[in-house]
């Protein structure tokens, strides 16, 4: 066996056809491999399902008939076939984490096996970061993903698809083609960029739109100090470590999947023309303005214009194989979305080798990937244009330069944008070609000691396009000619990487060392050019290259960072009762000034598995173990400069009489030369137990972080007369508290199988201290205290409407002082909480935060004989939201379209919550009220599925081994008090979390997936 | 043996890279200057210098907002914007005090400026170079800081002054209108020393010391502090100043060509030549945004109009030839002017509002149909006839009343209106009527100018709910207007809220 090269016993395959399936696959194979193969004598085929003790399938089982090397593995259901020479021979099955099994065929050809855990391993292999460690030995908080619930979601990215199955990780984003989701690992611990450190087969990297989330084996999350501080410098958000699969033990597998979906977009309710009109008409009225000359004939939806049916398309196909010696996977994937949006889409191809090779102490192997990715930008916002436009505005209009309609100043006062005329006139698109890669050796020195060299390289060329075409999509817009602009930009990653790891056991002690030392290197380089009144091509729109034109300009910027790392864990087991696990790294990083360069951070953990101590033995607890761990990591996650104060050269004068343009030169933004690692020091205390035969499964968590020295861009004060953004400081200190409990429940006993997994979450987090001394920081409707959490919303309180004169006149202050002397009935009534009889700034009060108390996953799982069940659940609980569209549909002062069913406040229809309509004074629809704030609390079904696999002798006649079918559905329930498109939402603004900025709602997905393999 | 090779060939990487040297970690900024590498030579001096007057060309000051709070606030201007807050915050209706349009954008691109001036002022003096040079570009960012403080002091008045480099975590003091208008005579008092009388070629453009002088007078008109304004003034009206001003023809003050003539004391310098957004950016604007914005509807943004009572101001007087006032057809567009001098509208005959005007100065109808951002015609800040007009109200207000006629003269001379002793032989050297006559020359000579504004609170006309009641016959915006608390802005919430040294303006 030994001698026996993988490469040649990969075609090696049992069955009469050689390659059952489509000819296409056929074809590629035969490209692909370029192979021919020896065909096997078969006698009779065996089939059967491996399980866990759980009842849950195990795929992947080896399956090895006795003293041959016939091999098969079994597929995602567990299920397997193999063809023996005669019915007396013994079947071997051996799994990672499973005790191997030996079963006599005696006669049958059916097996069902449920495989022990082994001894060694309650569960399965962690992936800690240089290593990998048995999940029931970890002493930190790991969170580990099954990469089939990933893939399950329809989703872009790796990130948006990991909501609600783990505790303690936050997602918020997607929507839009190809936009990349937000993810917060046990809240917010900074103030500068929340996403968690991603490695990749090793690579220090992100796992953004272009990386296909089909290739992934494994998700590991690593939560606690004592978890993450192996990555040292960089892992204060926390770590996502991604495995890519690898090719099994056996001969050439070969898997599709194929994914198709359409997706809707949530809608507002919106007034049509007569419902607008007259409404818009009590606006002016009551302001006595004269009423505009609305066009009545016109009726539009203007989301119908701009929303559309979106659809994507995912299909994925795997070839893959090995032998003990070595293991090869290829993979290729297309996704294709065309966006819920009228002219925004993306497309990604991708494609994988990964490969093993293991002779002697000598092992080497490589992961690589190349994807192209391109998206269809969206122009302007269609989420608050069609809310800004009025449905008297004619969605095209031939006497507007570009031939679309917008507002008008006598009849339709608006600056609403017309989705339709920028999707046309604006053309964005980027496209990125991104390879990443890594090649490593390993060196078995000794039995117990092995080095293992690790270089990676990562490079993506990206390319940016620009083209604004001849015309208009606003009322009053500046005149500009059609522009082109694009650029185009290199980024490379370089990795070396030596560790060394030391196994030992000595009796009831076993120790595991690793040492390392890594350097890496980030390089960015751009270069951008941008032209004006570009050559018009006779045969429709521009020649849009920067050869055409005129006012050419030209930029470009490069950056670096240079980081060196060394790093050691070492841990210690006695009797499988008592864990120990230390760690250390220092790290070294260009991104700060000379004296200020390195950091250290260490942290320690321990586990006692108490239920394996002889006075705590009970029936029904099959394991408890505690664990507790301290530790301190960093964070350096600014840009590659910035304690370097900077010179801006560009801002020139003219002078004298030819306007001769002369040069000036001067410091813009300030920057704080002192920037030094920020720093978060967090302990975590947790169990993990299992009861009653290992079917129900608790694991609780809570744990104490603070962050000190935050780097942030803290606001300045304006008379600083900084500008170009903030500079970065080490500001503030965070404490971020939180509960995390994961609870699971599975039941396999009957055909009727099912499984229930629950997760908790709940975090505070508290301002512990200010940048630059300060107590509090004002932003937008938000403050943020020390002692409070961050941005929590201040604003002025309303009290109802007055409804007649008498209540305005009566409503005063103690010294008698009438407060709101202009207000008319129907104006909204404000409190005046300072009690000083007028209503200002200083009546603004804490209302609310915008902080969930807790957050909620559910996963449910349910599978009789052919047909499974799922569906995950999401839920968020406690927020205070502030609904900007709503505060942009619900005023009268502007000019928008209303919410149908608006009921405004008038002497004949005083029961109302909405203040009187009139037009163009800013009293009662000022932005700064609590008018705005709403409930952010929602529960939502994310995923819902219904699978079927198909017979296995029909699967069989058609020549594969497995076939499945499934119809889900994502985000089809939602239930909410909050009245925007999804409350669900995202930002990027730190201290205004809660502010729905008109944000890119979750789509409704419903999709159609077909998977087969043989 | 192949063991062997390999042991060493990992041995070798391991030792190749384990060796990383520490001065990765020293990687520099590869695409500019930084401050240590800066104010080292004369050019960096230059440099910083016209980095200063590069704030001319930013949306806070005169390349956009401050129009609207000079003419828009004042009498002369209102806003019909459909934006309403921006209207709102030209008729003192002021909600949100962080509004960036009406009030931030202003305030912070003063302090960019205050920060150019004050790194010129702390760098430039230990730079060795020329001593000359040295002390006319040290005049130059005093002048410019005296400017914006001038300035900040007409809007906010109680606007922390700022005359250090910051550091990012710096708290100025709350800080009094007399402590700024202090700070203004002692940048203009020492820029006035520092700069010379007249530039010349490519320098043509920078602040004079006429200009420095001019920008004492108004500083200290507005404190009443007549004599030295009088003082202040001598050096352009009777001092050796006055051979390099005159009047010229008055529309060359509002045009392309002919900028920086004799009339000129301080001239904004713009430029179409780039045409991009404004800001610190490579190739950004350098022209003037008034026009797009204060251009009639359907022609520019039209945020910003002339109040028509204007034109009967013009029309009340009649000049020495019996013809209506010319200077009214370089002013305003407004209804008659195609009957009254066969003057068009950017080409088009009158289709507003009849009761209607906008503002002409600055604007390019008279070489183009329609406006963009990027308007080239320099804004004459202060000119000579300004400068006669205010050495005429110094002397009134010193009771040299007599005096004060011939500087007026000479002012309506240009325009063919005859002396005012012949034209109002009432006023006499009674020193009320002769300065409220002075407000009605001003107006006819200075509309749209952007002194308006300081002229209403010089002149104590909105001090009392009286004299706002008489403005308001003329502007109803007045009748928002809270006497004490209208009369200057508020503060950045945000910026009193952050700085707890602060304390925001009365009333808000």
């Amino acid at each position: 066996m030994s001698k026996t090269l993988p490469f040649q016993r990969r075609f090696w395959r049992p069955g009469k056809r050689l390659f059952p399936g489509g000819k296409t696959v056929l074809t590629l194979l035969i490209l692909w491999l370029g192979i021919s193969a020896a065909v096997h004598a078969q006698n009779q085929r065996v089939t059967g399902t491996v399980a866990d003790a759980k009842g849950e399938a195990v795929p992947g089982v080896t399956v090895k008939i006795k003293n041959t090397n016939r091999v098969t593995t079994t597929d995602g259901s567990g299920r397997f076939s193999i063809d023996v020479p005669d019915l007396q021979v013994t079947l071997v099955f051996s799994s990672i984490g499973y005790a191997e099994q030996e079963q006599a065929l005696g006669g049958r050809t059916s097996i069902t096996l449920t495989l022990q855990s082994d001894e060694q391993a309650l569960e399965e292999v962690v992936v800690v970061g240089y290593g990998t460690q048995l999940k029931k030995d970890l002493t930190g908080a790991v969170s580990v993903v099954r990469a089939q619930d990933v893939k399950k979601r329809q989703s872009t990215t790796v990130s948006e698809s990991l909501q609600g199955l783990a505790s303690g990780i936050k997602v918020r984003g997607g929507g839009q083609p190809g936009s990349e989701a937000q993810i917060q690992i046990r809240g917010l611990k900074n103030l500068s960029g929340t996403n968690p450190l991603y490695v990749i087969d090793g690579l220090v990297t992100n796992a953004g739109r272009d990386f296909n989330p089909a290739d992934i084996e494994s998700i590991q999350i690593l939560k606690d100090a004592s978890a993450a501080a192996i990555y040292g410098s960089r892992a204060a958000n926390g770590v996502i470590i991604i495995t890519t699969r690898k090719g099994k033990e056996g001969p050439l597998q070969v898997e599709f999947s194929g994914k198709s979906s359409i997706q809707t977009i949530p809608r507002y309710d919106l007034a049509g023309t007569e419902e607008f009109s007259r409404i818009n008409f009590m606006a002016y009225d009551n302001a006595g303005a004269n009423r505009q000359n609305l066009d009545l004939t016109v009726n539009t939806d203007w989301q119908d214009v701009a929303f559309r049916t979106g659809n994507v398309q995912d299909h994925n196909i795997t070839f893959s194989g090995g032998s003990n010696t070595g293991n090869y996977l290829v993979s290729a994937g297309y996704f294709g979305n065309k966006g819920a949006v009228i002219s925004t889409g993306f497309d990604r191809l991708s494609f994988r080798v990964n490969t093993q090779g293991k002779k002697g102490i000598f092992t080497i192997g490589q992961n690589l990937a190349i994807t192209n990715a391109k998206a269809d930008e969206m122009s302007g916002n269609p989420i608050i244009d069609v809310i800004r436009m009025l449905p008297t505005i004619p969605v095209y209009n031939a006497a507007n330069p570009g031939g679309y309609g917008y507002g008008d100043e006598q009849r339709a006062r608006t600056f609403g944008t017309n989705p339709l005329a920028i999707a046309d006139l604006e053309d964005r698109s980027l496209e990125n070609l991104r390879l990443r890669g890594n090649i490593f050796g390993e060196l078995q020195i000794l039995k117990s000691l092995k080095y293992r060299l690790n270089l990676g390289y990562e490079t993506s060329r990206d390319h940016y396009k620009y083209l604004k075409k001849d015309g208009f999509w606003t009322l009053n817009q500046a005149f500009d000619p059609a522009i082109a602009n694009e650029n185009r930009a290199e980024s490379a990653t370089k990795l070396i990487e030596n560790t060394l790891t030391f196994t030992e056991n000595f009796g009831k002690h076993s120790i595991n060392v690793i040492a390392g030392q890594s350097y890496q290197q980030d390089s960015y380089a751009q270069i951008w050019g941008t032209k004006r009144n570009l050559l018009p091509n006779p045969s429709g729109g521009y020649y849009d290259v920067l050869d055409q034109g005129n006012e050419g300009l030209t930029g470009g910027f490069r950056n670096r960072t240079d980081i060196i790392s060394y790093f050691g864990r070492a841990e210690y087991n006695y009797a499988d009762k008592y864990l120990i696990n230390g760690v250390f790294r220092r790290d070294g990083v260009s991104r700060f000034g000379p004296e200020y360069k390195f950091g250290n951070f260490p942290s320690v953990s321990a586990a006692w598995r108490i239920s394996n101590e002889e006075f705590f033995k009970v029936k029904w607890l099959n394991d408890l173990k505690l664990r507790a761990s301290y530790g301190t990591l960093g964070s350096s996650n600014i840009g590659p400069y910035d304690y370097i104060p900077l010179i801006n050269t560009f801002s020139t004068i003219v002078l004298g009489p030819g306007q001769n343009v002369q040069p000036g030169a001067t410091q813009v933004k300030l920057a704080n030369s002192d920037l030094r690692w920020e720093e978060l020091v967090q302990q975590n205390y947790g169990f993990d137990a299992a009861f009653l035969d290992s079917k129900l499964t608790v694991s609780a968590e809570y744990f104490i972080a603070k962050t000190k020295d935050v780097l942030l861009e803290y606001p300045l004060l304006i008379s600083t007369g900084n500008d170009g953004g903030n500079p970065r400081v080490n500001g503030v200190t965070l404490g971020n508290r939180g509960f995390e409990v994961t609870a699971g429940y599975a039941n396999n006993d009957n055909p009727l199988k099912y499984n229930v997994t629950a997760n908790f979450t709940t975090l505070r987090n508290k301002v512990l201290d200010l940048g630059y001394n300060k107590n509090k920081t004002y932003v937008g409707n938000t403050v943020t205290e020390v002692g409070q959490p961050i941005g929590m919303w201040y604003v002025l309180q309303t009290d109802g409407l007055f409804q007649n004169q008498a209540e305005v006149d009566n409503y005063r202050n103690a010294q008698g002082t009438v407060i709101q002397p202009g207000a008319k009935p129907g104006d909204i009534r404000f409190r005046d909480n300072n009690g000083d009889g007028q209503i200002t700034n200083s009546d603004k009060v804490v209302v609310g935060s915008p902080w969930p108390k807790y957050e909620l996953g559910l996963n449910f799982g349910l599978s009789y004989k052919n047909f499974e069940f799922s569906m995950d659940w999401f839920g968020s609980f406690g927020s205070t939201v502030f609904n900007g569209p709503r505060s942009v549909i619900e005023r009268f002062d502007d000019n928008s379209n209303y919410p149908a069913g608006i009921q405004p406040w008038t002497p004949q229809n005083p029961n109302t919550t909405t203040p009187r309509a009139y037009y163009a004074s800013t009293l009662n629809s000022r932005g700064d009220t609590d008018r705005w704030l709403e409930n952010g609390s929602f529960a939502r079904m994310k995923y819902v599925a219904i699978s079927y696999n198909l017979p296995a002798d029909f699967v069989k006649r058609a020549g594969f081994s497995r076939a499945q079918i499934s119809v889900s559905g994502q985000n089809l329930i939602t239930i909410t008090k909050y009245t925007g498109l999804d409350p669900e939402f995202s930002n990027g603004s730190i201290f205004e979390k809660g502010y729905d900025f008109g944000a890119f709602p979750n789509l409704r997905t419903v999709s159609v997936g077909l998977q087969f393999g043989f | 043996m192949k063991k062997t090779f390999l042991i060493i060939f990992f041995a070798g990487l391991l030792v190749s890279t384990a060796g990383c040297k520490k001065d990765l970690l020293d990687q520099s900024n590869p695409n500019t200057l930084t401050t240590d590498q800066f104010w080292r030579t004369e050019a960096d001096a230059q440099k910083g210098v016209n980095a200063i007057y590069h704030m001319f060309y930013q949306n806070g000051g005169f390349n956009r907002w401050i129009y609207f709070r000079l003419d828009l606030t004042s009498d002369e201007g209102f806003s019909k914007s459909p934006w309403v807050e921006l209207a709102d915050w030209t008729r003192f209706q002021y909600v949100n005090y962080n509004f960036w349009e009406g009030n931030v954008n202003t305030y912070r691109d003063f302090y960019k400026a205050i920060f150019r001036c004050n790194q010129v002022l702390e760098n430039v003096p230990n730079i060795q170079f020329d001593q000359t040079r040295k002390t006319q570009l040290i005049a130059q960012a005093k002048f410019l800081r005296g400017f914006y403080y001038y300035y900040a002091a007409v809007l906010w008045e109680n606007f922390p002054i700022v005359t250090t480099t910051q550091r990012p975590e710096d708290m100025p003091k709350q800080s009094t209108l007399a402590e700024v208008w202090a700070l203004v005579e002692k940048d203009l008092t020492e820029a006035s020393s520092g700069l010379p009388e007249q530039w010349t070629g490519n320098d043509l453009g920078r602040a004079t010391k006429g200009a420095a002088q001019a920008m004492l007078g108004r500083a200290l008109m507005q404190q009443k502090k007549w004599a030295q304004a009088k003082t202040a003034l001598d050096y352009l009206v009777t001092g050796t100043g006055r051979n390099f001003y005159d009047l010229v023809n008055y529309q060359d003050n509002f045009r392309a060509e002919n900028e920086n003539n004799k009339e000129s004391v301080f001239e904004i310098q713009f430029s179409d030549v780039n045409k991009n957004a404004e800001g610190d950016n490579p190739n950004s604007n350098m022209g003037s945004n008034r026009s797009q914005f204060f251009a009639p509807r359907s022609i520019g943004w039209s945020d910003g109009q002339a109040r028509n009572w204007i034109v009967a101001e013009f029309k009340k007087e009649k000049t020495t030839d019996g013809q209506i006032d010319p200077r009214l057809q370089h002013t305003l567009f407004y209804p008659g002017s195609e009957t009254d001098f066969g003057v068009k509208t950017y080409g088009r005959s009158w289709q507003w509002d009849a009761d209607e005007a906008w503002f002409k100065k600055y604007s390019r109808d008279y070489m183009r149909s329609n406006e963009d951002y990027f308007n080239q015609i320099n804004n004459r800040v202060i000119r000579y006839a300004d400068v006669l007009l205010m050495y005429a109200e110094v002397q009134n207000e010193l009771g040299q009343t007599a005096d004060a006629y011939t500087y007026v003269n000479r002012v309506r001379a240009r325009a063919k209106m005859a002396p005012l002793a012949t034209a109002y032989p009432a006023i006499g050297n009674d020193q009320a009527l002769f300065r409220e006559r002075l407000k009605t020359e001003r107006l006819l000579e200075l509309c749209g100018e952007s002194v308006r504004w300081a002229d209403l609170k010089r002149w104590g006309d909105l001090d009392t709910q009286a004299g706002v009641n008489r403005v308001a016959e003329r502007d109803p915006d007045f009748r928002n207007f809270v006497v004490g608390k209208s009369i200057r802005l508020p503060l950045p919430q945000i910026e009193v809220e952050n700085n707890t040294n602060l304390r925001q303006n009365p009333g808000y």
